[in-house]
């Protein structure tokens, strides 16, 4: 006991003292569409993506749908114009699916929460209580276990991860909800009282993203429950997950 | 690597079964009007590998079930009903393992070969559960949702008192038809899927296909490349083995020693990062090669690797130095060697049933079996036999990473131009690696015209949920969560 005390004390703070920093260079976060030009004829983003994110039918104005992107990055790497570039920025969740969708008009549109600071220490802060309900690969679900962990410490923000739905203020969804899943997933939201909150956390969760198309339609959360908030990516980064989860916190009435 | 396939009747099957110390790597269908068995000798390597046709007759969907003789192929026999519809006669305890209520009940998804005339499948598709009987036995469902944060699954225990009595697992609550939807994505599109059947083991998976569809379409892969690969691999094992450390300290009640290994997985997602990209090293092998990133962190791994191992060993030292983590953990969950190697099992956790199998010193992937650390194995079979096999291969991974850095060959490590990629028509390949949980097996077929026509699964935890299911029996159920998670089973990789 004392030598554990010992030790968590040696390791003093281990907590980013920075709140939604950039990602590292070598990261690859999502793209982003800027307002250069596209090069002439060219549908090489287009073509390499898997999952379909990027509509081209318009000339000289790509539509990147960030609700499909996984992140791959085959196209920032392959787009010889510039006009798509990896956007390192973490405060990705928005409100709407619509917001999703980078264009050059609207490159990206503006995060769905101003709050970006932790709670201050005190009587009646603002908290958010989630239930997570995973129904997919676990990589986003291990990423919430990462936003939890001592160096993003999402607790600290307000939020806490709850055992039951009839407590929580939002469902959080992970994973693209095959048909084995929906059941359950309704019985969760169902057990929850409201005003309740859903939160669509990763691209399988948003729109079904490599899992789409096929006969378990893995189609995403929006199909079966009103969503809130989306958190894009492949999975999300944790101070993405924390980004969704504030903008949820703000939404709560 | 290519395998070639060798017809054969049932009776020749079951004497093969019968006679040698095979594993079955695989027993599934190509499209309902044949049974394939993937035999794997693991004593002969890479020539060990066997693939056997037995082809049904026409208009017949049934064979003779080989469970009763061959526990480990319990569940290989429920998912071929599952999925082709072929029902193995006499199966001890045949139902349905992906497909539930929400499918019609004569849905086969990967059946090509049409259904017998005026057939019906002689089981619904709601799932039965064993039912103990007796004064003062009850009955606990548990799931599919869970309390905390993990993917779902359904256990239904049977229990008197405080002691589980059985357990029964449903699982299939993640299906997501990953098979069938593999054999429709454009090659270049793949690996991505192929990645994404379960994320937690992504580089497994990648490498896994990369193997088969590079046999396939004959690419040669640099030696660096396969290094970069075996690194990846290992940085994986490392992440996810630290993960499994810390999550069993959480259940013990040992929070600090959780934080301190939560924010150790962090370093070693890191080193993902540093060499990916990706914390979760997703999109890093392609057939062909490997695709790094141009400011990669290759040159800063090595410091990586030095600083964990100073800091793990720490936490690490006091975890297994806790008299109240060692008396939760010993003698609770019990696996005995016999069964293990009866069920198949593979990974740590039948290494800590003194399995002596790991695939890297076993079948060519990647750099292995030339850069293969030795294997770990423990026998006593209980839940601190699998956490010490784990913690031991967090230090041979890291000695690995570092063997494999320092030997790191020069070359060009760019992947397959897809446009130019064509698939042998008619062949069979097979990617057998070492993931974190054991033995992942992708099994590839093409049709004649050079498209694959079946691409087969096989993630480790297929072979240990039953394992799980036995542990646990005579254990007071408020061991098993911890047993469950020494065991480190996949429900997406399982589910498909």
């Amino acid at each position: 006991m004392l030598e554990l005390l010992g030790y968590l004390l040696k390791q003093g703070v281990a907590t980013s003292r920075d709140n939604f920093p950039d990602l590292p260079e070598h990261v690859r976060g999502l793209p982003i569409v800027t307002d250069k030009d596209c090069a002439e004829a060219c549908n090489l983003c287009a073509d390499l993506c898997p999952t379909q994110a990027i509509d081209l039918s318009e000339a000289n104005s790509p539509k990147l749908d960030l609700g499909k992107c996984i992140a791959c990055g085959l196209c920032t790497d392959a787009c010889p114009s510039g006009t798509l570039v990896n956007d390192r920025r973490t405060r990705t969740a928005r409100a709407s699916r619509e917001a999703l969708i980078s264009t050059r008009e609207n490159p990206a549109k503006t995060a769905a929460t101003k709050e970006t600071k932790p709670s201050k220490p005190g009587l009646f802060q603002r908290s958010l209580a989630v239930r997570v309900v995973s129904t997919g690969c676990s990589a986003c679900d291990m990423e919430i276990g990462a936003s939890l962990n001592p160096i993003f410490d999402m607790e600290r923000f307000g939020v806490t991860v709850v055992a039951s739905p009839r407590y929580a203020d939002a469902l959080v969804v992970t994973g693209p909800v095959p048909l084995g899943m929906r059941a359950a997933l309704l019985s969760c939201y169902e057990a929850m009282s409201s005003p309740r909150l859903v939160v669509a956390l990763g691209t399988c969760a948003i729109s079904g993203g490599l899992h789409g198309g096929g006969y378990s339609h893995s189609e995403g959360v929006d199909k079966i429950l009103p969503v809130d908030i989306y958190i894009p990516g492949c999975p999300p980064h944790p101070w993405s997950i924390i980004d969704g989860m504030l903008a949820a916190k703000s939404l709560k009435t | 690597m290519k395998v070639d396939k060798e017809s054969i009747s049932l009776a020749d099957l079951k004497e093969i079964l019968g006679k040698e110390t095979h594993r079955i790597g695989h027993f599934t269908s190509l499209d309902g009007g044949q049974l394939l068995a993937l035999l794997l000798d693991p004593s002969q390597g890479d020539k060990g590998v066997k693939l056997y046709e037995i082809a049904l007759e026409n208009g017949i969907n049934s064979y003779p079930s080989l469970t009763i003789k061959h526990p480990q192929l319990h569940w290989f026999e429920r998912a071929l009903f599952d999925m082709f519809g072929i029902i193995p006669s006499g199966h001890p305890r045949l139902k349905h393992l992906y497909l539930h209520e929400p499918y019609e009940r004569n849905f086969f998804p990967l059946r090509r070969v049409p259904l017998p005339e005026n057939f019906n499948s002689p089981i619904d598709r709601r799932f039965h559960f064993l039912e103990v009987k007796g004064e003062g036995i009850y009955e606990l469902p548990v799931g599919p949702i869970h309390a905390g944060v993990i993917e779902p699954g359904h256990f239904r225990f049977s229990c008197l008192g405080e002691t589980i009595i059985n357990l029964e697992i449903q699982l299939g609550y993640l299906h997501r038809g990953v098979e069938k939807r593999l054999t429709e994505v454009p090659l270049k599109h793949m690996h991505f899927l192929a990645e994404a059947v379960a994320s937690d083991t992504s580089t497994a998976n990648a490498l896994a296909h990369a193997e088969a569809i590079e046999s396939l379409a004959e690419i040669e892969v640099s030696e660096r490349s396969k290094y970069l690969r075996s690194i990846a691999l290992e940085i994986e094992r490392l992440a996810m083995h630290i993960v499994d450390v810390g999550g069993m300290s959480t259940d013990i009640g040992l929070l600090g020693i959780a934080s301190a290994m939560g924010r150790l997985r962090g370093t070693a997602l890191g080193m993902g990062d540093l060499l990916t990209g990706s914390r979760f090293l997703r999109g890093f092998i392609v057939p062909g090669g490997v695709r790094l990133p141009v400011n990669n962190g290759l040159t800063k791994l090595k410091g990586q690797v030095a600083r964990l191992r100073h800091e793990l060993k720490e936490p690490i030292a006091m975890f297994l130095d806790n008299q109240m983590a060692l008396e939760r953990m010993r003698e609770v969950g019990v696996l005995k060697a016999s069964l293990a190697k009866e069920f198949g099992m593979v990974g740590p956790a039948g290494r800590a049933s003194g399995q002596d199998y790991d695939v890297r010193r076993v079948f060519s992937h990647a750099a292995y079996p030339h850069m293969a650390p030795p294997t770990v194995t423990a026998r006593d079979g209980d839940i601190l036999a699998r956490e010490m096999v784990r913690i031991k291969e967090i230090w041979s991974t890291l000695d690995t990473i570092d063997r494999l850095l320092d030997n790191l060959p020069e070359g060009e490590t760019t992947g397959a131009d897809f446009s130019k990629v064509r698939l042998k028509p008619d062949s069979f390949a097979v990617g057998i690696v070492e993931a974190f949980r054991g033995e992942l097996l992708h099994l590839v077929a093409t049709d004649k015209e050079g498209k694959v026509a079946r691409y087969a699964v096989k993630h480790p935890s297929f072979n240990n949920w039953t394992a799980l299911a036995i542990a646990i029996r005579n254990n007071l159920i408020a061991d098993f969560p911890l047993c469950n998670k020494s065991f480190s089973l996949s429900y997406s990789g399982n589910d498909l």
